[in-house]
């Protein structure tokens, strides 16, 4: 989910940290940026749209020894701000209002993310032990702000 | 005198062309010599005669050995007014619309013609034309007798990490979607249950192989390994949990029957006979003309159905196929079971196609069927129909069939003479279209090679007389 994320997602790079989970919108924009060097990386980011990239299933971190490679297919890229819909707008106001309490386990996110909305079935791939396995939804298959 | 030579070679040409029958012109079927079953049969469901001895013939063949149907009068006509008909030459297309009604077409005659008894069956499928590698093949020839086979370098696609040729096969695989998905498919569906339905696994895997180019499919199954890791991948392709091992191995006969009774499973098994044949004239020891591709695609065909072979283990120094079945026990046929069984086991020409794999087709630019047709594949039809039964006297049993069935090659050596190439008076066209007319089975395709010769030997002679003159 994107809710646990301080920044909006617009503003992460692509990130692709595969040892250590599947999540794309992973990296925190810890360090401070200004507004015009956060306005230029917008300008240059692609928006959101399926990518991808070679890895073994090993490094996919999802805990099987494999050495066979697949194309690992992610999301990643911008969502503009015209994507933003009447319930970003909502929610922002209303938070920033105050109405929403604002607590440390409680994020709000008033962008959309580019998150898959749709999952490839499944992908079965032979082990270094000589067994098969099938898992679902490991490939984005589209891409979507949501 | 050579030119009154070619001159007689033309006008037998014409000769054989003029006397195919009239169904054959009928077909349009130009180049290929052949029609598919499934038009063959409405063409016959259009003349009335024929559409109601196809409909007796059906009805005889329902249930009943072939000596009571032969012995019925009216199964009998029905047979020979159908061995004039188009039914009687059409051939199928591997993977075409409605292979299976077209391999039920072809079988509703010829399961009359040989039903059991043939130890080798014609094969319903279209020949697959041979592609040429000469080096290719040379080098596999003389590699052949080793077992342990060094691969080409570049097989390993990165040479820090150990090679292993049928990892990259499956990353070839996962990189192509098609053939990503529908692997993944197979293998979900091979591996699912405790125990699998190997129905479904069947089905899946014959998908797997009819969807995928045999690029990256042949790749997965035919990789060339070189420890035991990889061969004990190229072994699990198949996920032979599912698919091949079984809790009883049948007797290899056993099994053969059954397959018989299934259409798909007895026409892919024909098939394989047909191209994987050891043949002792050609280099390759395959039969039509050193064709590796058709030999790999025929056997590729048998996965998926009750013949399915497989790696019997993970050895990669000295490895062997067969199918699920044996021959411990069988009696008093144990030899023809052998012999059987060492079509795959000991088959020097499956062996060297699977080995020369790893030499001339790692890359994924070879089709088989990107070659137009050529005049070579025609010899291997003439072969294929030599093995059929003499259809002139469907009455005679024939004592020796039993022999011919246990003898290692029976009639496959009939077509040495054609392949050689190298008499001139056998030329393909003309020996194909005299050898397949309709009315003619065996004997009246040799006995028209017969007059040929003749022929030939008196115009040579009168040359000879007139050149002495």
């Amino acid at each position: 989910e994107c809710s646990d994320l301080k920044p909006p997602c617009p503003y992460i790079l692509p990130c692709l940290h595969l040892s250590v989970g599947l999540s794309v919108c992973l990296q925190e924009s810890s360090s401070q940026t200004t507004k015009g060097a956060k306005s230029a990386r917008r300008k240059r980011l692609k928006p959101c749209s399926l990518r991808e990239v070679e890895v073994t299933v090993g490094e996919l971190g999802l805990g099987y020894d494999s050495d066979e490679t697949l194309l690992f297919r992610y999301c990643s890229g911008r969502c503009t701000a015209r994507r933003r819909r009447n319930y970003d707008i909502a929610l922002e106001h209303t938070r920033r209002a105050g109405l929403i309490k604002k607590g440390r386990r409680d994020k709000v996110q008033y962008s959309p993310c580019c998150r898959p909305i749709a999952y490839e079935k499944d992908i079965s791939f032979l082990d270094n032990n000589s067994r098969y396995h099938t898992v679902q939804e490991v490939l984005a298959r589209e891409c979507g702000c949501a | 005198m050579w030119i009154y030579f070619y001159f007689v070679l033309f006008l037998l040409d014409g000769v054989a062309y003029s006397s195919g029958g009239s169904y054959s012109g009928l077909a349009g079927t130009g180049a290929h010599g052949w029609v598919d079953c499934v038009r063959a049969s409405d063409m016959c469901n259009q003349n009335p005669q024929c559409s109601s001895r196809y409909r007796v013939m059906r009805q005889c063949l329902v249930g009943r050995e072939r000596d009571t149907m032969l012995a019925n009068r009216e199964c009998q006509a029905a047979l020979e007014v159908l061995l004039v008909s188009p039914l009687y030459d059409c051939r199928c297309k591997r993977g075409m619309k409605k292979e299976l009604q077209c391999l039920q077409s072809y079988w509703s005659i010829h399961m009359g013609l040989t039903e059991g008894r043939e130890f080798y069956e014609t094969s319903p499928y279209e020949p697959v034309m041979p592609v040429r590698h000469p080096d290719a093949f040379r080098l596999a020839s003389i590699i052949s007798g080793m077992h342990t086979v060094t691969p080409k370098a570049n097989t390993c696609s990165d040479p820090s990490k150990t090679c292993n040729p049928c990892l990259d096969a499956a990353k070839a695989c996962n990189l192509n979607n098609t053939c990503k998905k529908q692997r993944s498919t197979y293998i979900a569906t091979c591996s699912k249950g405790e125990p699998c339905n190997r129905k479904r696994c069947h089905k899946a895997l014959r998908q797997f192989l009819d969807r995928v180019p045999t690029d990256y499919s042949h790749q997965l199954l035919f990789c060339p390994c070189q420890d035991l890791g990889c061969a004990e991948r190229r072994r699990q392709t198949i996920v032979p949990f599912c698919s091949f091992e079984d809790k009883v191995k049948p007797y290899c006969l056993e099994l053969r029957k059954n397959c018989r009774q299934d259409p798909l499973c007895r026409s892919r098994l024909a098939d394989f006979h047909m191209n994987c044949m050891v043949s002792q004239h050609t280099v390759s020891s395959c039969p039509n003309e050193d064709n590796y591709q058709a030999c790999l695609a025929s056997y590729a065909g048998l996965i998926g159905t009750d013949m399915t072979p497989n790696y019997v283990d993970g050895s990669f120094t000295n490895w062997t196929v067969s199918p699920w079945c044996t021959c411990k026990g069988s009696g008093n046929q144990e030899e023809e079971c052998q012999s059987f069984l060492k079509d795959f086991t000991e088959n020097m020409c499956l062996r060297n196609a699977i080995q020369a794999f790893g030499y001339g087709t790692d890359s994924l630019s070879h089709k088989a069927e990107s070659v137009p047709s050529t005049s070579s594949m025609k010899p291997g039809l003439e072969t294929s129909i030599s093995t059929s039964e003499p259809l002139d006297n469907p009455n005679d049993v024939q004592p020796e069939d039993e022999a011919n069935g246990k003898g290692n090659v029976p009639k496959w050596n009939l077509s040495k003479g054609y392949i050689g190439g190298d008499e001139p008076l056998l030329e393909p066209s003309s020996g194909y279209d005299g050898l397949t007319r309709p009315k003619g089975p065996p004997e009246d395709g040799s006995a028209c090679v017969c007059a040929s010769v003749w022929a030939l030997l008196l115009s040579l002679t009168a040359a000879v007389a007139n050149y002495a003159l």
